[in-house]
């Protein structure tokens, strides 16, 4: 029994793992324990869990429908693990969608408020009725174990075809239904995938996926308890699976074709490459190694052709519940290990209930044997070293909860501590102002300029009033430029250069200079800029000393201009003069009114010519 | 009567006033640039936000109010809606945060509260309370070039028309969300190609809720369907394995009056 207890102790960790994760999810909210994005709002937990999930639980449905209505009497033995894994398979569907919902205390909100036009109030109200049939279909089986319940056992056995009729009607509404989700999404999903007939799609696939799961899951039930595979049974559903993989192939293959995108296959765009290998792992190769009957009674065969089916099939929800979008969004998006665990930790859950039944209660004509029935059976002392093999005493409960809990802190430990991520602001470079009376302010935005009157604002302001602008007083009169120091559009920008005061080339200063002696050299211990450079004028002072950071350019501009013509305004309310607090008397739209206005302006400056902008030539053409 | 928004791209000159003014109303907080924002300056705090483009063009996007919204069609509460008045509006308290608004969205606006606990879906409501009180959205009044105006859509309609008419060569001859996917009530007249605002450029003028009403309106059909389809097969199945056994009862019978 080794093997069903390590399986455990895998599920185990996983399910310890995907619980820490998921209290991140609930502490911290959706952004910071997932990368959905605002392109992506859909990502892994839609596209395996709910899209897959749905779909990996449609055994359910088949195989009743085979036993129930096709009245095959052969498939008995694989009813019941089936029901129960569709069962199970939907609650794991709604645990996902708990987890993946922005607000899952509101999901009764769906009985209560309708909206019948769309096609997720059918698929959600499908799901919710479906599993309240699933535990009709299924109840019988734990209440056959109390012995008081016989008369509703015998009651539900009673209409057990009822269920079985429901079950199968409410599968072919939702299975497809998932399709029609995403029927609104024409420009988002890559056209060999989008098609009208989507829905219909999904429903065949569904059909194929559930025969599958039920040959998958048989085959591993059976190779954990060490019980002779059910080959012949298996062999039969993967022969039936062919025809059902043919048909959504022909579907697929002539929707494609007859909309006009059979060339878009082999267009070798990575949407064409996954697109083959989705339709080879999915459909090609399972129902050509399906076709050979010998293979269909091997039981190597098969594992592999059932797996690929399911992760094929997987493969395909995934894509179209988000994967191939990401071509038209533009975004990235890859799945965050935090996703994957919830999504493998609710996988995990259901397979733990699934063997905790198998052990437990009558699903398998012949029960499988207690592994906890005789520990002692095991060789605990041997005899010929003296040595103790192991304590008998540590049941598989211990060493799965041990499991479970150091998973758990494992998985708290790994969380990322730092839950404001931020892209941080572009790093814009900032383009100096050019003219000679009329400064051309022209920041980073596209050649949109400022008109800036620098004679007159001199004139107004009086000649000490140089400094308002030009902070630094720099040898040789040369001009303090503002682009030079506030450097970056919209990030506040450090302008001391620190190498340059140290160094025997530059300022040539020695620590102490500036630092004060026997204390830490840091920003704070310095001395102020202003004590050895007095002309210099600050904003603030106090804030570059202790900083160094100065201003973004455009609060720089906005503080100095904005601050001050705001003044202006209050002082004179004169009648027809441009309103200078208004943005659009400064800044307007276009280049050309400003170059059609000012048409001197490039005659004026001869430096002029080599700049080239974008309607340079008609400027030649009005001045010829 | 049904009010809409048009913004002439050629008289933006990218102040950003009406985003300031619209987070003035609206009550959003200051924004941080976060790592699951996508690049267009829209998020759960800017309900509208100004594109920069080559050529000095400034663009504003928000929600376009889609005449037939494809977001308030998939809702599956309704949480969204499309009012009388022609905003598309959103109550928070219906809504169970599946984002398929989002997916369903052909421009890509409505956007998600990723940093909350409680998180909602957040776009622009066209200021539906300031309207429906005659008073305009904050963002059109805010303008001050008049680069977006705010009235009646036909109104909007004829003004945009009649730009064009009276500036030859100066705008494309297209207005922006007059017939896209049914029309939209946030409208653009520009002289640049605003197809970087949708995730298709031509969207066709089909609405979007009629890509699913066919595949929806055979539900009824399908779910009837297969029922009748199931109870017809097992009562063939049936009716033959009865037939089977009569006949092999028949066969034992008769063999067994042959041994006699």
């Amino acid at each position: 029994m080794n093997r069903v207890h390590n399986a455990k102790l895998i599920l185990w960790i996983i399910t310890g793992l995907a619980a820490a994760v998921a209290l991140n999810r609930y502490i911290f909210g959706l952004g910071v324990t997932t990368n959905l994005n605002d392109s992506t709002p859909w990502g892994f937990w839609i596209g395996f869990d709910v899209m897959g999930g749905v779909a990996l639980a449609a055994g359910g449905f088949v195989i009743t429908s085979i036993f129930y209505i096709m009245k095959r009497e052969e498939f008995h033995s694989l009813v019941k693990p089936a029901v129960l894994t569709a069962f199970l398979g939907y609650l794991a569907v709604i645990f996902g969608l708990l987890v993946d919902l922005g607000l899952p205390w509101n999901i009764w909100h769906m009985i209560i408020y309708w909206n019948p036009h769309s096609p997720l109030f059918e698929v959600g109200w499908c799901v919710m009725l479906y599993t309240a049939v699933l535990i009709l279909e299924f109840s019988p089986v734990p209440l056959e174990k109390f012995s008081r319940y016989a008369k509703i056992r015998s009651f539900l056995m009673k209409f057990r075809f009822v269920f079985v009729l429901l079950g199968i009607m409410l599968s072919t509404l939702h299975q497809s239904s998932l399709g029609t989700l995403f029927l609104i999404m024409p420009f988002k999903l890559y056209p060999l995938w989008y098609s009208n007939i989507l829905p219909v799609q999904f429903f065949i696939s569904a059909v194929s996926i559930g025969l599958m799961m039920v040959a998958f899951e048989s085959l591993v039930s059976h190779w954990l308890y060490r019980r002779k595979p059910e080959t012949d049974l298996v062999a039969k559903l993967c022969r039936a699976v062919v025809w059902v993989l043919a048909l959504y192939f022909l579907v697929k293959m002539i929707d494609i074709i007859a909309e006009g995108k059979f060339g878009l296959i082999f267009n070798g765009t990575w949407q064409s490459n996954l697109f083959i290998f989705e339709v080879l792992i999915s459909t090609i190769i399972p129902s050509a190694i399906f076709s050979a009957p010998k293979l269909c009674k091997n039981v190597k065969a098969q594992w592999i052709g059932s797996f690929m089916v399911i992760a094929g099939m997987v493969l395909n929800r995934l894509d179209v519940g988000g994967l191939v979008m990401l071509g038209a969004t533009g975004d990235s998006y890859t799945p965050a290990w935090t996703e994957i665990i919830i999504s493998l930790g609710i996988v995990s859950i259901a397979a733990l209930v699934f063997l905790f039944v198998i052990e437990n209660f009558h699903i398998w004509d012949i029960q499988p044997e207690d592994p906890e029935a005789n520990p002692h059976a095991l060789p605990t002392f041997d005899y010929s070293s003296r040595a103790w093999l192991g304590n008998p005493n540590v049941s598989s409960i211990t060493k799965h909860s041990l499991a479970f809990i150091i998973s758990f802190a494992a998985g708290m430990a790994l969380m990322p501590g730092n839950h404001l991520y931020s892209k941080g602001i572009d790093s814009i470079k900032v383009s100096r102002a050019t003219g000679v009376d009329t400064l051309y302010i022209n920041g980073n935005r596209d050649d949109q300029y400022v008109k800036f009157p620098h004679q007159a604002h001199i004139e107004k302001l009086g000649k000490d009033s140089c400094n308002y602008c030009h902070h630094l007083n720099l040898p040789d009169e040369k001009l303090s430029m503002c682009w030079e120091c506030h450097s970056s559009m919209y990030a506040k920008v450090n302008f001391f250069r620190h190498d340059w005061h140290a160094s025997a080339k530059g300022a040539n200063l020695r620590c102490n200079d500036c630092h004060k002696p026997g204390e830490a050299r840091s920003v704070k211990s310095a001395k102020s800029c202003t004590s050895c450079h007095p002309t210099y004028n600050f904003a603030d002072t106090t804030n570059t000393h202790l900083k160094h950071y100065i201003l973004s350019y455009t609060d720089a501009m906005h503080n100095l201009c904005v601050s001050c013509h705001l003044i202006e305004l209050k002082k004179q309310l004169v009648k027809d003069k441009p309103n200078l607090a208004q943005c659009s008397t400064c800044h307007k739209a276009g280049l050309h009114q400003i170059i059609t206005e000012d048409i001197n302006w490039k005659i004026k400056l001869p430096h002029f010519n080599n700049v080239i902008l974008p309607n340079a030539k008609q400027v030649e053409m009005e001045m010829k | 009567m049904s009010k809409g928004i048009l913004t002439d791209v050629t008289k933006c000159i990218g102040c950003l006033k009406c985003v300031s003014a619209c987070k003035e109303v609206n009550h959003l907080e200051m924004d941080v640039p976060r790592i699951w924002q996508k690049n267009d300056g829209l998020s759960a705090e800017n309900w509208t936000s100004v594109i920069q483009r080559t050529g000095n063009r400034y663009v504003r996007k928000q929600c376009r109010h889609c005449i037939e919204p494809a977001c308030a069609s998939v809702c599956l509460v309704g949480a969204l809606h499309k009012t009388s008045i022609g905003a598309v509006v959103y109550d928070s308290n219906k809504c169970l945060g599946c984002r398929y608004c989002m997916m369903a969205c052909p421009f890509g606006i409505p956007r998600y509260d990723w940093d909350k606990t409680v998180p909602h879906v957040e776009k622009c409501i066209l200021c539906y309370d300031r309207i429906k009180d005659g008073e305009q959205p904050a963002c059109t009044k805010a303008c001050p070039t008049g680069a977006t105006i705010f009235g009646d859509r036909s109104t909007l309609l004829a003004v945009a028309h009649k730009r064009i008419k009276d500036n030859p060569g100066k705008y494309i001859n297209k207005v922006w969300g007059e017939h896209e996917i049914g029309g939209t009530s946030v409208m653009y007249l520009s002289d640049i190609d605003l197809g970087f605002l949708q995730y298709q450029t031509n969207m066709g003028t089909k609405p979007l809720p009629a890509d699913t009403a066919p595949a929806m309106k055979s539900v009824p059909f399908a779910f009837v369907g297969m029922g009748g389809v199931m109870l017809g097969l097992n009562w063939i199945i049936r009716r033959r394995m009865e037939l089977s056994k009569e006949q092999s009862e028949e066969k034992s019978k008769k063999k067994e009056s042959a041994d006699e």
